[in-house]
């Protein structure tokens, strides 16, 4: 029989288990639960991915591969001093696009909680670290294995819209939880209006950098992974 | 004055104190306890950051008058009508239940804020090293390497600004635009080149080979086991009446706010006993300081 990993029990558990335990429990709560239930799933979401990589047992290079992808996600905005203009997430995907799903929820879901130890921690850091983490990994599944070609065009339609409509709403559900006194349908809409215009710079400085900047920076991960060795199919030998 | 005294104690204490006190203050609305959490946590905040705290303090009250007046237009249920704006009632229901909703949150503001100032990251990577190796290592490495690739990013465009290619401040935005990017390609196969390195260096010296032990300064001493039983005390005693029911409020459509008195005041003076232990901890530092310091 095929031993079943400790990670996938982990994810089991967490999605038949603990996640419902959390929304049984969570209606008892009195007051404005949802937003400690929300919180709380958002972060038991988060555990059989770190799990899964702990478990790996991830070897040196991959570790510090992941780490010098982060720093120059929190880096980005030294590098191009204008201001509102952030070249984090591109690079999150574009770590992801280089050195598959597995790294590119890693890059993402660390930048988002290193930054803030830099910029401060606040309410939403579980929520960034999901809307990046997941960012990350779905760019990593559609340039897999040339599902999607590595077009700049392609890239930088796919950066707008992952900001646009997953990474800048989950981190306005965080607002949305945290400061409205009910959940009701002209909440939803007065929140992801107000954050509509943040979420379009931001989506816009994406798609920017990854039509200038994105077709560069994978020649330069794909050289890397070259020189030294590191193609995908070797990494998990 | 040296450091803030609560923060010398072990940081699971600090993080305790931390979840605590936000966890309670998002579960409880009473306006007594809200007040309680907003003085306190405002006291702290201030004590933590000195004169620059007032910036977040005055940035905070517009944000906390703008989320209560907002609530009664979306929310008109009630029963005391103030006015009718849109020919929608504006009650005063549903002004008190949006006061409570900001509070809470400009109270969860100022603890994140002290938060930050108390739970360092070398706290952070020491409390959870054991539970997710790997990824206080990566944290630990992303922290060292941020000051490092900063330092990096200025010699690259010093060097570049050297010939004649770099972009100053009056440049355009297309010309700072692609001289970023350019920077930024630099930084990038400099810093993966040397990460390939320190990879194999790591391994060199056997990364992964056995388990790894970590180095912490930090110690539980009997002050922090003792503060850790008057802390838990506490919030025992807090979720207890809590969880009788003293702390009950509702807004609308009917105000109903469980009155503070008798056996209730006990909960209470728990709850603001709890809230006061950094801010108390603070000032009983600052003036034994003072008197050594008169003493000399």
């Amino acid at each position: 029989m095929k031993k079943i990993k400790k990670s996938s029990i982990a994810m089991l558990l967490t999605f038949l288990l603990l996640i419902p335990l959390t929304l049984y429990l969570g209606t008892f709560l009195s007051g404005r639960n949802y937003y400690i239930t929300a919180t709380l799933i958002i972060v038991e979401l988060l555990i059989p991915f770190i799990l899964a990589f702990e478990g790996r047992k991830p070897q040196a290079r991959e570790l510090v591969l992941i780490a010098v992808m982060c720093a120059i996600g929190i880096v980005g905005r030294v590098a191009i001093p204008i201001p509102h203009f952030k070249a984090t997430f591109a690079i999150i995907m574009l770590s992801g696009v280089a050195f598959g799903p597995e790294a590119g929820f890693m890059v993402g879901a660390v930048t988002a909680l290193a930054s803030n130890f830099f910029y401060g921690q606040g309410a939403f850091t579980p929520w960034q670290m999901m809307a990046y983490g997941a960012g990350g990994m779905l760019a990593g599944y559609l340039f897999k294995k040339k599902r999607l070609p590595k077009n700049p065009f392609i890239l930088a339609a796919f950066g707008f819209f992952a900001v646009l409509l997953w990474v800048g709403p989950l981190l306005d559900c965080s607002g949305l939880f945290l400061m409205s006194p009910s959940i009701s349908f002209s909440w939803v809409i007065a929140y992801f209006a107000a954050g509509f215009s943040v979420n379009m710079s931001q989506a816009i400085s994406t798609a920017v950098v990854m039509l200038l900047f994105g077709k560069p920076l994978l020649d330069i991960l794909e050289r890397i992974k070259r020189k030294y060795g590191m193609s995908e199919e070797s990494e998990g030998g | 004055m040296t450091q803030d005294a609560f923060s010398k104690y072990h940081p699971a204490i600090n993080i305790l104190f931390f979840v605590g006190a936000i966890g309670s203050c998002v579960m409880i609305q009473h306006p007594a306890y809200l007040l309680a959490g907003v003085l306190t946590s405002g006291m702290y905040y201030l004590l933590l950051h000195g004169r620059s705290g007032w910036k977040m303090i005055g940035a905070l009250v517009p944000l906390f008058l703008f989320l209560a007046a907002i609530n009664p237009l979306f929310n008109t249920r009630g029963e005391t009508v103030l006015f009718w704006i849109l020919g929608r009632p504006y009650t005063l229901e549903a002004l008190l239940y949006g006061v409570s909703v900001a509070s809470v949150f400009v109270v969860m503001m100022l603890w994140l804020g002290c938060y930050n100032k108390v739970l360092t990251g070398d706290k952070f990577t020491c409390l959870f090293g054991n539970l997710i190796p790997s990824l206080s290592l990566l944290l630990v490495m992303v922290f060292r390497l941020v000051p490092n690739l900063i330092r990096k990013t200025r010699q690259i465009s010093g060097a570049r600004k050297a010939i004649g290619k770099g972009a100053g401040s009056g440049a355009s935005l297309k010309n700072k635009l692609t001289a970023g990017m350019t920077v930024l390609g630099v930084l990038t196969s400099w810093a993966l080149e040397g990460s390939v390195v320190t990879g194999d260096s790591m391994r060199a010296r056997g990364y992964g080979t056995a388990r790894r032990s970590s180095f912490t300064i930090y110690r539980m001493t009997a002050a922090d086991w003792g503060m850790l039983c008057i802390l838990l005390i506490l919030l025992g005693t807090v979720i207890g009446f809590a969880i009788g029911g003293s702390m009950t409020a509702t807004f609308v459509p009917k105000r109903s706010i469980a009155p503070i008195g008798g056996t209730n005041l006990l909960g209470f003076a728990a709850y603001c006993g709890y809230l006061l232990i950094p801010s108390a901890l603070h000032i009983k530092e600052t003036i034994r300081w003072n008197i050594s310091k008169y003493r000399i």
